[in-house]
């Protein structure tokens, strides 16, 4: 009965591809929508994840999310590092500091000041030079899309692309000179500012007067050591807010699903995209099955049961579901493949593939459903009406 | 006629239908007896219950009063699943609109019987070109209902409801779609091919050209059985 | 047909793609490694500070006494002085011209005193021979009283006399003084560790920013640990303590506590500007430690950590029996 289905199925070319069709399109819409707000999303707490090697940020207890500083005292470094079942702690800066490019134009940035001996928290890829050049003095990585984009120099045609900062080149850091000695690849953050890395104690320099700039400590635990144990111990020796590196993703992914309208937004998109594709896709296949009764009721009519025929439904449902999917998920990645050098945000966890997956087979469900109550409380004497 | 078996056994059927408030009396008090090996034709106006009956017949249609038997067999009471393979098992169709299904080849059509009652594919297709050479469309098997004529594909509906060698054929009007040639080449198609002993064929018909293909017409009108007997009898 | 197999094939040609995409793209950042190993403590639980190098003696910042032009220094960074050997001089023309005076001065009061012991002389001469005439008449009372009377004036005279020598005596060796106290000389045998003045340059007397000098003795160092305040409660003096060097965690020294400057000072973050900022006061411990063990310079910072008993265990920890 399965090639029977089939055939059945694929018998209306025009038909069976505006099923694939209308599933396709709900496909490609419920996983590249979500796409791009996954990856819009995940580039709010893209510089944690860049930050890979410590397993604790510390931080003041009342910060937000990872751009919400509040800087502490440099003792407290201190004070971290004594607490039993840490491995090290390490200072680090972060902060916006106007940089004025030789054209005379501004630019915030991001300053990311890291432990003068370790440089722990650098950039994750080198591109050119290599992160212990920070140590020479005046010295900072930039990052490579701000060094093509925002930091770059003015093109010397006008309207012309600029031309991108090199190693060598010398920016204005707040009225500090600083050289550029290396060029990293960093993942785009939320406000995508241009990220200057230097060493912790130039990044004070670069600062303006503060008694406190100390942004966060970074904490590696001791191997062994349980990470929840040692979060909890630091907030209770110190009085400040550690959050495992998970924990302070989340934090700052909460923070922006609520105070920003992203979520909201792309909720309405992913919805709509949702009940669109399921409309189309579920009216077609439910036509195409209103259409087929005929054909049910002759099966009917012949003694196939209706266990064989809901079989058949499925087997007719499940097949454009997984073709209309693969279609779907293939668009996405093109589309992600071909947008993956714009500043567009996308993003394609295994999550998504699974979500829009289940996406499909509901809507594919949904209409087998009806489709098969249809059939199942068909009569076969229609065959006798002509 | 006690001493041959008979394929049909009606007593006493009544149906009746609901349609917009009013009742409508399909059926009424139908007596019905088919021998094996006996063509049948049930002739009556449009609307006489002809379709009605055959539906309870072939057990498509639950009857409201009285019983009916086939082979010995009282489908009503069955269990649905009994009687589902029953039906698939012992009764062949040929629709007035020949019903095939427009996306299955003359040989796969021909098959779905069969496939039906659980006879692998490759089998089933086999004998379907089997019975498609005996109705003489040995040349046509790939061929889609689409790119046949009216009167092949009658005779691939004729096939299909050969292919698993029931034990009843129930034809609804097999001709009138067709031309006056066609028709009685189909016609005699089914009484050659189809028809012999174990085996009993009731056709709905109000096509007057092919009564004398019948063994007995029975006479419909109004859901009655007005009047049973032979060709010549009725035609007089 | 080939839709028939055309469309699932492009279906699963997507779908794998996808996979593709998602496994490629996901892949973590790469973690940034640490450049150099940063140093961790090796007790269970403890102080951390940060230390910073000087010498046993502490670093002497040597001031002058007297503020002047400096003429010339005769040490050079790095020496090793004896105790009193001079480490620079101030210009000292003025003195010296002063000392000339004042020599002057005394010999002028030397000669008074000749002057007056002559006019002793003369006058008690003259009082004997008063005396020596034992005819009253020949001599009158009031000329006897007269020639008395002046050989106590001459007496007192001489005593004058001496006393302005003295005093000459004194103002010359003042001068003297103040002449040696324009000669800088090294108050402890020790290592000139820095020197910040050049001649010609002018040294003020008092507490300066930057020392004019700065002395050490090198042969001990200290390495001075700074506790934050609010953990110096669990400091505890005789606990093990060991130094890391910056840069390279494998030299490390053991430490051994000299002692705890018993007044908790605020803690200056240096910033390399003229304001500096105080952020907290710290518990400043001196400990010594081998030389050998590590190659190091006064003035280089270390990690520090110093084993401190487990007191935040307590609270998460069940309580033992």
């Amino acid at each position: 009965m399965n090639h029977i289905a089939l055939k059945m199925l694929m018998g209306d070319k025009g038909k069976y591809l505006g099923i694939v069709m209308g599933l396709t399109f709900a496909s490609l819409i419920m996983t590249q929508q979500p796409a791009i707000f996954v990856g819009l999303m995940s580039r709010s707490y893209s510089f944690i994840s860049d930050v890979g090697l410590p397993d604790i940020w510390v931080m003041d207890p009342k910060v937000q999310f990872v751009d919400d500083i509040k800087p502490l005292q440099d003792t407290e470094l201190y004070r971290v590092r004594g607490i039993s079942g840490v491995q090290w702690a390490m200072p680090m800066y972060k902060g916006l500091l106007k940089a004025r490019l030789t054209d005379g134009t501004f630019q915030t940035c991001n300053v990311i000041g890291l432990d003068d001996t370790t440089l722990i928290g650098g950039p994750p890829i080198m591109l050119s030079g290599k992160i212990e050049d920070l140590r020479r003095s005046d010295s900072v990585i930039v990052d490579i899309d701000g060094a093509r984009d925002k930091l770059g120099k003015p093109s010397p045609t006008s309207g012309g692309k600029r031309i991108p900062l090199a190693v060598g080149d010398t920016l204005e850091l707040n009225d500090h000179r600083a050289i550029v000695v290396g060029i990293a690849k960093v993942t785009r953050t939320f406000q995508s500012q241009p990220v200057v890395y230097t060493t912790y104690s130039r990044a004070k320099s670069y600062a303006p007067r503060e008694r406190k700039l100390l942004s966060f400590v970074l904490v590696k635990a001791k191997p062994g050591q349980d990470i929840a144990q040692l979060t909890r111990r630091i907030r209770a020796a110190t009085g400040l807010s550690a959050y495992s590196h998970n924990e302070f993703k989340e934090l700052t992914y909460n923070y922006f699903m609520k105070n920003t309208g992203i979520p909201i937004n792309f909720g309405i998109s992913v919805a709509l995209g949702f009940i669109v594709g399921a409309a189309v896709a579920g009216q077609t296949f439910y036509n195409f099955t209103l259409e087929n009764l005929r054909q049910f009721g002759v099966l009917k009519a012949m003694g196939a049961n209706n266990l064989t025929l809901l079989r058949m439904i499925l087997l007719q449902a499940v097949l454009v579901g997984s073709i209309g999917y693969g279609l779907g998920v293939g668009l996405t990645a093109l589309f992600g493949h071909a947008m993956r050098h714009t500043i567009l945000a996308f993003k394609f966890p295994w999550q998504l593939l699974i979500f829009s997956g289940a996406g499909v087979s509901l809507i594919c469900v949904f209409a087998a459903l009806i489709s098969i109550i249809k059939v199942i409380r068909l009569e076969p004497a229609i065959v006798f009406k002509s | 006629m006690t001493e041959k078996q008979l394929a049909v056994h009606c007593q006493h059927i009544g149906k009746t239908y609901q349609a917009g408030g009013q009742k409508i009396v399909a059926l009424n008090d139908i007596k019905l007896e088919i021998a094996l090996g006996e063509l049948m034709m049930l002739v009556g106006p449009s609307g006489c219950g002809k379709t009605t009956l055959i539906s309870v017949i072939a057990g498509i249609l639950d009857q409201d009063e009285g019983s009916c038997a086939l082979f010995g067999e009282d489908l009503q009471q069955m269990r649905s699943k009994d009687k589902l393979n029953f039906r698939a098992r012992n009764i062949g169709f040929v629709f007035q609109a020949y019903n095939l299904l427009p996306s299955l080849t003359a040989v796969e059509n021909v098959s779905v019987p069969l496939i039906i009652n659980g006879v692998k594919r490759a089998v089933a297709e086999r004998k379907a070109g089997e019975i498609l050479e005996l109705v003489g469309l040995g040349t046509r098997t790939k061929s889609l209902p689409a790119q046949l004529s009216g009167g092949q594909q009658q005779r691939v509906a004729i096939a299909r409801a050969l292919v698993h060698s029931p034990r009843l054929i129930v034809c609804d009007e097999p001709t009138s779609a067709l031309d006056h040639e066609t028709g009685q080449t189909v016609m005699g198609l089914l009484k050659d091919v189809a028809l012999h002993a174990d085996r009993a064929l009731v056709i709905v018909t109000h096509d007057a050209r092919i009564f004398n293909f019948a063994d007995r017409i029975a006479k419909m009108d109004d859901g009655h059985i007005t009047s049973v007997g032979a060709v010549n009898g009725l035609l007089g | 047909m080939t839709l028939k197999y055309l469309l699932p094939l492009l279906a699963l040609l997507g779908f794998i793609f996808a996979a593709y995409t998602v496994v490629s793209s996901n892949k973590p950042m790469p973690v940034a490694a640490a450049v150099v190993e940063p140093a961790f403590a090796p007790f269970p639980s403890y102080i951390a500070g940060s230390g910073i190098i000087e010498a046993k003696s502490q670093n002497i910042a040597v001031g002058t006494p007297l503020s002047g032009i400096v003429e010339r220094i005769t040490v050079k960074v790095g020496e090793n002085v004896k105790a009193g050997v001079p480490l620079f001089y101030l210009d000292d023309r003025q003195t010296r011209a002063e000392l000339a005076v004042k020599r002057a001065d005394l010999l002028k009061a030397r000669a008074e005193v000749s002057v007056a012991q002559a006019t002793v002389k003369d006058v008690q001469s003259l009082s004997q021979l008063a005396q020596a005439v034992t005819d009253k008449r020949a001599i009158s009372s009031e000329e006897l009283l007269k020639r008395n009377n002046a050989v106590q004036v001459a007496k007192a005279k001489l005593d004058s006399a001496l006393a302005l020598v003295q005093q000459a005596e004194a103002a010359l060796l003042n001068t003297q003084t103040s002449l040696d106290r324009l000669v800088v000389r090294a108050p402890v045998e020790g290592e000139v560790l820095q020197v910040n003045i050049r001649p010609g340059e002018f040294a003020s007397a008092g507490f300066l920013n930057t020392p004019l000098l700065v002395l050490g003795n090198l042969q001990q160092l200290h390495v001075r640990v700074d506790i934050d305040e609010n953990d110096a409660w669990r400091f505890v003096k005789n606990n093990k303590a060991v130094a890391y060097l910056r840069g390279n965690r494998q030299f490390k020294a053991d430490l051994t506590l000299a002692y705890v400057e018993p007044f908790v000072v605020p803690k200056k973050s240096l910033t390399g500007d003229s304001t500096e900022r105080v952020d907290t006061r710290v518990l400043q411990a001196l400990y010594s430690f081998d030389r050998q063990q590590i190659p190091v310079y006064v003035g280089q910072q270390m990690d520090v950590f110093i084993e401190a008993k487990d007191y935040t265990a307590d609270t998460t920890a069940e309580p033992s029996s």
